[in-house]
This record gives structure tokens, C-alpha cells and sequence, in this order.
């Protein structure tokens, strides 16, 4: 087996809090991801996605509401758009980007592509790259393969050449990392440590697992311990002086009670000084230059050994 | 059609006696020094692998893999923090993966017993030995001592010919107990542990394969209540508590935090003995040893 292939992303050691350090003495890094998918599964956006009551709601009132809250605490988002989205609302990311949050990809209509083909996958990412440059006027540093609420698995999906496609197409970072809580290092190809920025992400921190989870008429309401969460999981990181992200979707934290648990919580945050709120791209460019992987990445060569009757 | 029925409950009693009789529980247990409680806290510390034996997602490992490079060695620092030695139930694999880590594991004396080579018990009696020799001998070389514990299926007669001393699977008595296999042979002791003091049955997302409408969203308060009345009615009546976290589950801060508190909380009582499973394993085979002909 090469290097730790099929079994990890990333070095074995991520670094410890002591060494965790943010720009102007800031204490801990508290990211928000804003996800402006309808999708509901792996296929991505289909029509009906788009003509449902929650898809009105989630383009209208509820990121009105959304950003309300945003604006009245002075919190900057990154927002990660399938480009049939940014196709169709363009006008409204211009004034998202006016508003100093940052517009990134998350597919082209927010599809599993794990099954795609290298050739399929680049040219849907071309493509989902160039709809999103035309839609804001600049070209996304960022992409996300963000969960849907109908897949098997609440991480997201990728395919074996996502992250080299990514860092083919001049992406600076992916969105959403699992294997640490704060930034790492994604590595495609071990002896050239080739490898993406990737940016934490985990799933007790996004809203969609907890507000009428699975679906409408049958999911239980868990507001409650997401907010439980969001506190307990920022406390804890505060105190490690480590990053905290949490995912929005408009359409979900939108709503009435679910923006009051939103508001408490950044009530809460903000009485925490050095707290940093940058978007992912200005994290992002923030720890390549002060933990390059040149320096900071440093994967064991391995020591797998291969025998009959095991895994390889 | 009578007659058919007795039949079937006839079937049904022997099946049932020959269950209770591979159990052998342990009366009037007593713990060391007039403790009125054991606790063991205990880790699996699978990271990816089982993620990666299921042929789950890249994200999935991922999610694993968080557990090798950042919340093992969070535990370490917890236990520790707290004078508490732990046991870490390791795949053999894992030293491969993750040998830093492990060599910290041991450095600080925490317990590292057997979770497999790579979290499955082979059905060929062979490859089973093959599989629990490599994890003992991978163990051994990495911690120093060859492991006495395992949490697995693995048969009890070959635990036994390779010097084993105790498993720590299912519940079938809040304490300690005697388990022979099928054929009434092969006693051993088990350190039981409940599913509802497990991480993962609140926190991992499709956590042995269930489905959406069924996933684990609690938050730590919500399982710090829990498990402080597990620990409370056990301390009440003297009794034990097996803990067992995931370093990828609980490794995350939230619940490093929550497990903090818990620990504090019950160093406030008196008479609670943490022990590392091997510890509470030998008190238990020294002073309340299988009983035969019982």
C-alpha cells in the first residue's frame, strides 16, 4: 500500500492546541458556512426540489432572516452555492458579496460525484467554476462537497480525484474536512506531498441533522440540542483556543425558533473576547502562510505490511 | 397439534437452560479496599478501520481518522489529567497506523488490550488464530506487555490457550461474570458493558448501518445525565460501570468536556475505584474465581 492510501487523508498527528495560533492575538476562529443547496439526495437539485414551499422560503424569508441575524452581530459567512443556484440568483450573491461574505462552489447542482468519471467530474467542475465566476464576477477560492439530508452518510461525498481536480482548477481549500478541527492538509500523492487546504466541518454542528431530520411530517425537532451543541463544542474549543464551524442552510435556521437559538448563540460568542470570524478563503490563506504544508505536514512513511487473509 | 406445541416449549426451556448455563455470575462481589464501585473507562480505538472494513465513503474515514490524529490523544491527556489509567482496546492494525499515538498510550500506563486485527474475528479457526496472534504480538512490541483482554467474539477456548484472562462484550449482569461457550467449556471472565453507555450509540451518524430516521443527534448534556444515573444507581448499590468511548466519537472537544465533568463529578464520592479492566479482571479471578460444578 503507498504511504496510508484507502486509510487516511491526512499526516498522523494533527497539531496540538499549544501550536494552534490566530492572526492579532485572537483566541479562537469561529467560521460560518451558509449552504444555499435545495438539494435533498445524492442526484443533487432536481425541479421538484426547486418548486416546494421550503425552497420559496429558503431563497426568500428565511435568508432574509438569516442574514438579519448575521448582519446584527456583525458575523461574515462563507456560502457555498451549487452553480445552478448562483446561475439563478446571481444578483442576490453579489449583494451577499457586498456584504463582505465570500461566495464558494458546492457542485454544480450540489451531485454526489463519487461514481463520476475523471473526465465527467472536471468538466462539471469547469463548468460549475465558470457559471460561478459569471454569476459574482470572481472566480471561487473555495469549493464544499457538503452532506445532503437523504444520503447514507452525514460527511459529504467526494470521488478518488475531487481533491486533485480541486488543486488542478485553482482552488485554494475544501470546506469541509472531517479528519481534524482546525485546518489540514489533504494529501493526493505522498512522495510529492501534493495536497489541499481542507477546512473542518462535523455534522453535530450542521443544522440539517436536527431540524425535522429526515423530512417534514416525520423528522423530530432537536433545535434544541443543536444549540446544546453549537455552546458546548465553542466553549470547549475557546478554551483549546481552536477553530469552531458551524453550517447554516436558510431554509432550516430560518425559521422562528430555530433563529431565537441562533441569536442566543451568538449572543453567547460574542461575549468572548478574541474571537476571529474570518471567511473560509481569508482562513484559508491565513494558516498556508503561517503552517505551510512544506513545513507543517509531516506524514511517517509507512509501515503497512500486507498478508494474506487481511486487508490491504 | 398439541403435542407439537409442548414440543416447541420443550425446545424453547432447553434452549433457554442451555444458555443460563454458559452464565455464572458472581455473588456477594466485593471490591478492593471496601470500594463501593469499579469503574472502568474504556476506548476502542478503531480511528477508520472498522469504517474501512464496511467499505464506507472516503468521508467516512475521514470522520475515523479524526480519532487517530487528534482524539486519542485527547483521552490520553484526560485520563491522565485525572490519575485515571484506562484501557484501550486496539486493533492490531492501528499500530501500524497510528504508532505514535500507541507508544503514548503506553507511556502514560494505560491498559492496551486486544479489539482485533482489524475489528472482525475470521470464521476459519486458522485465520482467527493467525489474526489474534498478529494483534498480540503487534500489541506486545508496541507497549511492552502482550495483552490479557480483548473486546471481540473471539472463541473463549482459544483465549484461553493464549493466556487471556478476561473479555468485555454485551451485558448480561450489571457486574462482572463467568462465560463458557457453546458446549459449557472455556470459562472466562467478562467485564460487561451496556450499548447505552457507549458513545457512539448517541453520537456517530449511521452508527451500524442505521438509517436516517434513526440517527444519534444527543447532545453531551443529554448523555451527561444519563450516564451520571447509570454511575449513581450503580455507586447506590455497589456495583460497576464500564464507560466506553470511541477516541473519533468523544475525542471531539464537546465531549472531551462533557467527560471531564462526568469524572470530577464522581470524584467527589468516596469509595470509587478506577481501575484499568486488566486490574479489576484479576481482582475478580483472585478473590471470586469460577466456580466449577455450579
Amino acid at each position: 500500500m503507498p504511504w496510508k492510501q484507502g486509510y487516511t487523508i491526512s499526516d498522523e498527528i494533527g497539531l496540538r492546541d499549544e501550536d494552534v495560533r490566530w492572526p492579532d492575538g485572537n483566541r479562537c476562529c469561529v467560521t460560518v458556512t451558509v449552504d444555499l443547496s435545495l438539494a435533498r439526495g445524492p442526484e443533487g437539485i432536481r425541479p421538484a426540489d426547486l418548486m416546494r414551499p421550503e425552497a420559496y422560503f429558503a431563497a426568500h424569508d428565511g435568508l432574509d432572516g438569516l442574514l438579519a441575524v448575521l448582519r446584527q452581530f456583525g458575523i461574515r459567512a462563507t456560502f457555498a452555492v451549487p452553480a445552478v443556484i448562483a446561475r439563478l440568483r446571481a444578483e442576490r450573491l453579489r449583494g451577499l458579496l457586498a456584504d463582505g461574505h465570500e461566495i464558494a462552489g458546492n457542485g454544480l447542482r450540489h451531485e454526489d460525484v463519487s461514481e463520476l468519471s475523471m473526465e465527467e467530474e472536471k468538466a462539471r467542475l469547469e463548468l460549475a467554476t465558470s457559471i460561478l465566476t459569471d454569476a459574482t464576477g470572481q472566480q471561487p477560492a473555495g469549493w464544499f462537497c457538503l452532506p445532503r439530508q437523504e444520503d447514507p452518510f452525514a460527511g459529504g461525498t467526494i470521488s478518488p480525484h475531487t481533491i486533485d481536480l480541486l488543486i488542478d482548477g485553482g482552488y485554494e481549500y475544501m470546506g469541509n474536512g472531517l479528519a481534524d478541527d482546525v485546518p489540514h492538509y489533504w494529501v493526493t500523492d505522498f512522495a510529492s506531498r501534493r495536497a489541499l487546504l481542507t477546512l473542518p466541518y462535523y455534522y453535530h454542528f450542521d443544522d440539517q441533522w436536527f431540524l425535522l431530520f429526515p423530512r417534514r411530517g416525520t423528522g423530530l425537532e432537536h433545535a434544541d440540542d443543536l444549540f446544546r451543541n453549537w455552546r458546548a463544542e465553542f466553549n470547549a474549543q475557546y478554551k483549546r483556543g481552536r477553530q469552531f464551524n458551524i453550517v447554516l442552510h436558510p431554509g432550516l435556521v430560518g425559521w422562528a425558533h430555530r433563529l431565537q437559538f441562533l441569536e442566543e448563540f451568538l449572543t453567547h460568542v460574542r461575549g468572548f473576547p478574541g474571537v476571529w470570524n474570518p471567511t473560509g478563503a481569508e482562513c484559508a490563506r491565513y494558516w498556508r502562510t503561517t503552517y505551510p504544508a512544506s513545513e507543517y505536514l509531516k506524514p511517517e512513511p509507512s509501515i503497512w505490511r500486507d498478508y494474506p487473509g487481511s486487508l490491504s | 397439534m398439541t403435542s407439537q406445541i409442548e414440543r416447541e416449549i420443550d425446545e424453547l426451556c432447553a434452549a433457554a437452560r442451555r444458555y443460563d448455563a454458559r452464565h455464572q455470575r458472581i455473588p456477594d462481589l466485593t471490591w478492593p479496599k471496601g470500594a463501593r464501585i469499579a469503574v472502568n473507562f474504556t476506548a476502542d480505538f478503531d480511528a477508520m478501520l472498522l469504517r474501512r472494513l464496511l467499505n464506507e465513503p472516503p468521508m467516512q474515514l475521514a470522520k475515523g481518522e479524526f480519532g487517530g490524529r487528534v482524539g486519542i490523544w485527547r483521552l490520553i491527556e484526560l485520563f491522565d489529567s485525572h490519575r485515571i489509567k484506562a484501557t484501550i482496546f486496539t486493533p492490531g492494525r492501528i499500530c501500524e497506523l497510528y504508532p505514535q499515538a500507541m507508544r503514548a498510550v503506553a507511556r502514560s500506563g494505560h491498559e492496551i488490550a486486544d479489539h482485533m486485527w482489524e475489528h472482525h474475528v475470521p470464521k476459519e479457526p486458522a485465520l482467527e488464530r493467525d489474526h489474534l496472534l498478529k494483534t498480540a504480538a503487534a500489541l506486545e512490541a508496541i507497549g511492552g506487555r502482550r495483552p490479557v483482554g480483548t473486546r471481540s467474539s473471539h472463541s473463549l477456548g482459544l483465549l484461553r490457550q493464549e493466556g487471556f484472562l478476561y473479555v468485555s462484550e454485551d451485558a448480561a449482569d450489571h457486574l462482572p461474570y463467568y462465560l463458557r461457550d457453546a458446549d459449557g467449556a472455556n470459562p472466562m471472565l467478562n467485564l460487561p458493558f451496556h450499548y447505552a453507555i457507549d458513545d457512539a450509540m448517541f453520537y456517530s451518524f449511521a452508527w451500524l448501518g442505521s438509517g436516517n430516521a434513526a440517527q444519534r443527534i444527543t447532545d453531551p448534556d443529554r448523555v451527561f445525565d444519563l450516564w451520571w444515573a447509570a454511575f449513581w444507581q450503580q455507586y447506590r448499590v455497589g456495583g460497576y460501570l464500564n464507560v466506553v468511548v470511541h477516541p473519533f466519537v468523544s475525542g471531539r472537544a464537546l465531549r472531551i468536556d462533557m467527560m471531564d465533568r462526568l469524572i470530577s463529578r464522581m470524584k467527589t464520592l468516596p469509595g470509587v475505584w478506577f481501575a484499568t479492566c486488566e486490574e479489576v479482571a484479576r481482582h475478580c479471578t483472585a478473590h471470586h474465581p469460577v466456580r466449577e460444578g455450579v
